[in-house]
């Protein structure tokens, strides 16, 4: 009896080590075939009640109801074994310990017990707290919140509620949550922190991937989550990404199209530069003003009418030089000369080379240069007073002095005057021809006597050609036809302007005198071409008297000619003489 | 004769010294009034215990499983189970009707014997585990906070029930907690508790606190569906 009592206490003291049962078993959900009855699990959903689930295991005897009972026992003092409350009918060995049978912060043991042979197969002891699994969530459900820019991601909040059967409200259980999520069919699942709330955020998700989310839920500062939630998904349609692609294949191809126009433009327009840039044109020889054309071509017309329109023909330039006394005579070499005179030059009549010019040309230096102080009644005059009558007189004339005999130079045959004939509309000057047929003593004389007679002028130039107007307006018209030269037209101005520049010799030309050497020769017509100087007026013009109107026997010495002048010394003028006649 | 005189008149000059006006009591800086000071409502001194009793047991709870998972692989629960706590003997209510039959004033008390019953085996919990080297100072520093957070948790139950008491919703039978309900942690056998047991059961109490506070504010609080 004592040997069969030992032996069934170690019996049972073996089953009982064998046979323990954790107090968090609740994961021993799948019967253990290789191993007798047993405990499957108990679990508690709301901490109010629990269940317990247990399995025949190998003995198959012992699979009919009935056949294996579940007892228990609370950790209290004078509690005795006893049967389960409840088998559940519906569920097959299932021991259900409703509100009154379940007690918190009780350790609880129950038993597998075959009543008949008085065989206990397992047992497991708990507390209530520490197996309860708490009901899933109920309505799980997604919102989104926002897509990224990219349209690659996007952002969800998930809710949902907790479990009916577990009592929130009054805070019985304290329920934190946890939420899963995966691409769908993936095997790994993303886990987020715990959350005592009722929502939560998933942030990054990628669009047109479906997701797979679900949640779980467990007592606060327990072990033992719940079941999970029924999964849903969360899909968001990628946005197409072509409209954002479209807008800038088009702007790249504008813009190449416009960059290429715009340098079609800029050679089109710029053609010229890029050519002269490539392919320098060889400089050709080119006066300013002048067609090289009309120099090749040699007409001497269109070229003395070009060339005489250059600045170096304006008559202004003596205005700003007062004081160039001198009018320089050219003497040319008489066999540079032509046959042609000068008179001629300048009545266009015949054709010469334009050498003549070019010689009057390299005057103009010698004559401006230096204004030599002369003492003879040397008419110098600068190349800008041949204006527009051209005339041309050899420096040689300087040398001779007016007491010698004149000696008759070589350019006897050259014409000194033109008598000016008519003006043009524009104010130009019309020279006549002089007297060609004259005989050529006479015409020496003449031209003596006009040369003994050349006083000098103030300022030894021509004066402009309004002031000459001037001047003309105030002179009465220079009687009677002259002497020595052949075209004098009745009009006032033309022998009065021609006047201008002879002072003394003024009154002497008008009247038939003659030099007491010379001749006597024809009285020449009175030559309205001289007048005398009156006086020089604040632009250094020179204002004429009108000539007289009888002619005055000329006294036989040029000195007396000379001094016969009541208004004007004869020769020259010298600049002090001309200061006592300014005003 | 003059002595009795001389008496007399020291207890005269003490009567009139005695001015009622005079004497010193204890009175709350914040009287009542909405104005300079914020009174919390009970409703909130209930949310700030729960909230508090709740770290308490998170806690307590880390801690034993830390000590489960280290010092005791072996699961062996057959010693475990049948040892008793030392609260074992304070009547608790073990369920939700239970604890919601209770009366408030006998609820509150048992929160308040709870709290004081695990005043020095705390303190004890925490020497033994700093003294011993297995456990780690993270280990200890959890077992003395753990140990503070029980001693508030007491002061603001006690604060609480005073303005129940106050109130009117609790009747004067709550008794002031005096030292006779410190008790020894002793098992049956009477050896002291170990470690381990002692986190088990505290985790245990703790749990029954944080719960029946919440109960308790339900009851007091009016709110909805509770």
């Amino acid at each position: 009896m004592a040997y069969s009592l030992s032996l069934s206490l170690l019996y049972l003291g073996l089953l009982c080590g064998n046979g323990l049962v954790s107090a968090r078993g609740s994961e021993l959900f799948t019967a253990d075939p290789s191993r007798g009855p047993h405990f499957m699990g108990c679990r508690s959903r709301e901490q109010e009640t629990f269940r317990c689930w247990w399995s025949a295991g190998t003995f198959q005897n012992l699979t009919e109801p009935g056949a294996l009972r579940v007892f228990y026992k609370t950790k209290k003092a004078l509690s005795e074994w006893q049967e389960c409350p409840d088998y559940t009918r519906t569920v097959e060995n299932e021991c259900y310990f409703n509100k009154t049978y379940t007690q918190i912060w009780t350790s609880y043991c129950v038993q597998l017990r075959s009543v008949p042979q008085n065989i206990t197969y397992d047992e497991a002891c708990f507390t209530v707290e520490n197996i309860v699994h708490p009901d899933p969530p109920v309505g799980l459900n997604w919102t989104l919140l926002n897509v990224s820019r990219s349209g690659l991601h996007f952002d969800v909040l998930v809710r949902w509620a907790p479990p009916p059967s577990a009592d929130v409200q009054m805070g019985w259980m304290s329920l934190v949550y946890q939420v899963h999520y995966r691409v769908r069919n993936a095997s790994h699942w993303e886990m987020l922190d715990l959350e005592s709330g009722t929502q939560q955020s998933i942030y990054g998700l990628h669009t047109d991937k479906e997701y797979e989310v679900r949640v779980r839920c467990k007592m606060l500062a327990f072990d033992n989550f719940g079941e999970f939630s029924n999964s849903i998904i969360v899909h968001v349609a990628q946005i197409p990404s072509k409209e954002s692609m479209f807008p800038t294949t088009l702007v790249l191809i504008f813009g190449v199209i416009g960059v290429v126009i715009l340098l079609v433009l800029l050679i089109f327009s710029q053609q010229q530069k890029l050519m002269v840039i490539f392919l320098p044109p060889i400089p050709a020889p080119k006066i300013r003003g002048i067609d090289p054309e009309l120099l090749k071509n040699g007409k001497l017309d269109q070229l003395h009418s070009l060339l005489s329109s250059q600045d170096m023909y304006k008559p202004d330039f003596y205005h700003e030089d007062p004081w160039v006394e001198f009018i320089q005579l050219d003497l040319d070499d008489p066999a540079e000369k032509n046959e042609s005179s000068d008179t001629q030059h300048l009545l266009g009549l015949s054709r010469s080379d334009s050498s003549h010019f070019l010689n009057f040309k390299s005057d103009n230096e010698s004559g401006r240069a230096s204004p030599k102080p002369v003492d003879l009644p040397l008419v110098s005059r600068s190349s800008s007073s041949i204006s527009d009558l051209g005339i041309q007189q050899t420096s040689e004339v300087e040398e001779t002095p007016i007491q010698t005999q004149p000696t008759v130079p070589s350019w006897v045959n050259m014409d000194f005057y033109a008598q000016v004939s008519d003006f043009t509309a524009a104010g130009g000057v019309v020279l006549s021809p002089g007297q060609l047929n004259s005989p050529p003593v006479k015409k020496k004389e003449e031209e003596n006597e006009k040369k003994i007679q050349f006083q000098l002028v103030s300022d030894g130039a021509y004066t402009s050609e309004n002031t000459a107007r001037l001047l003309s307006a105030d002179m009465p018209p220079s009687p009677g036809p002259e002497q020595g030269y052949q075209a004098f037209s009745t009009q006032d101005i033309e022998g009065n302007l021609w006047n201008v520049e002879y002072l003394v010799s003024a009154n002497d030309s008008q009247t038939p005198c003659l030099v007491p050497e010379a001749p006597p020769a024809p009285i020449l017509p009175p030559v309205s071409d001289y007048t005398v100087v009156q006086e020089v007026d604040a632009q250094h013009s020179l204002l004429l008297n009108p000539p007289p109107s009888q002619p005055v026997i000329c006294p036989h010495s040029p000195n007396k000619h000379l001094s016969a002048m009541p208004t004007m010394p004869m020769g020259y003028l010298t600049p002090e003489l001309l200061g006592n006649l300014n005003p | 004769m003059s002595r009795s005189l001389k008496q007399v008149a020291v207890l005269l000059v003490a009567l009139l010294c005695l001015d009622p006006h005079s004497r010193v009591s204890s009175a709350p800086i914040c009287t009542h009034g909405p104005s300079g000071c914020h009174v919390p409502s009970l409703a909130d001194l209930f949310d700030r215990v729960i909230q508090h009793s709740a770290r308490m047991h998170s806690v307590s709870n880390d801690l034993h499983s830390e000590f489960e998972q280290y010092f005791l692989p072996s699961k062996n629960h057959i010693g475990k189970i049948y040892r008793k706590c030392h609260t074992s003997n304070i009547l608790t209510p073990n369920g939700k009707e239970n604890a919601q039959k209770l009366a408030r004033e006998e609820l509150t008390e048992v929160i308040l014997k709870l709290l004081m019953a695990w005043r020095d085996p705390l303190f004890q919990l925490h020497q033994s585990m700093a003294d011993q080297q297995d456990f780690n100072s993270f280990s200890s520093n959890k077992a003395l906070e753990m140990g503070d957070m029980a001693h508030e948790l007491r002061k603001g139950v006690e604060k609480v029930a005073e303005k129940m008491r106050v109130l009117g919703m609790l009747g004067n039978s709550v008794t002031g907690l005096s030292a006779a309900e410190a008790m020894l942690p002793l098992s049956e056998s009477g050896e002291a508790m170990s470690d381990y047991e002692l986190l088990y059961c505290f985790r245990r109490d703790s749990n029954k606190v944080q719960n029946y506070l919440k109960i308790l504010k339900c009851r007091i609080v009016p709110e909805h569906d509770c």
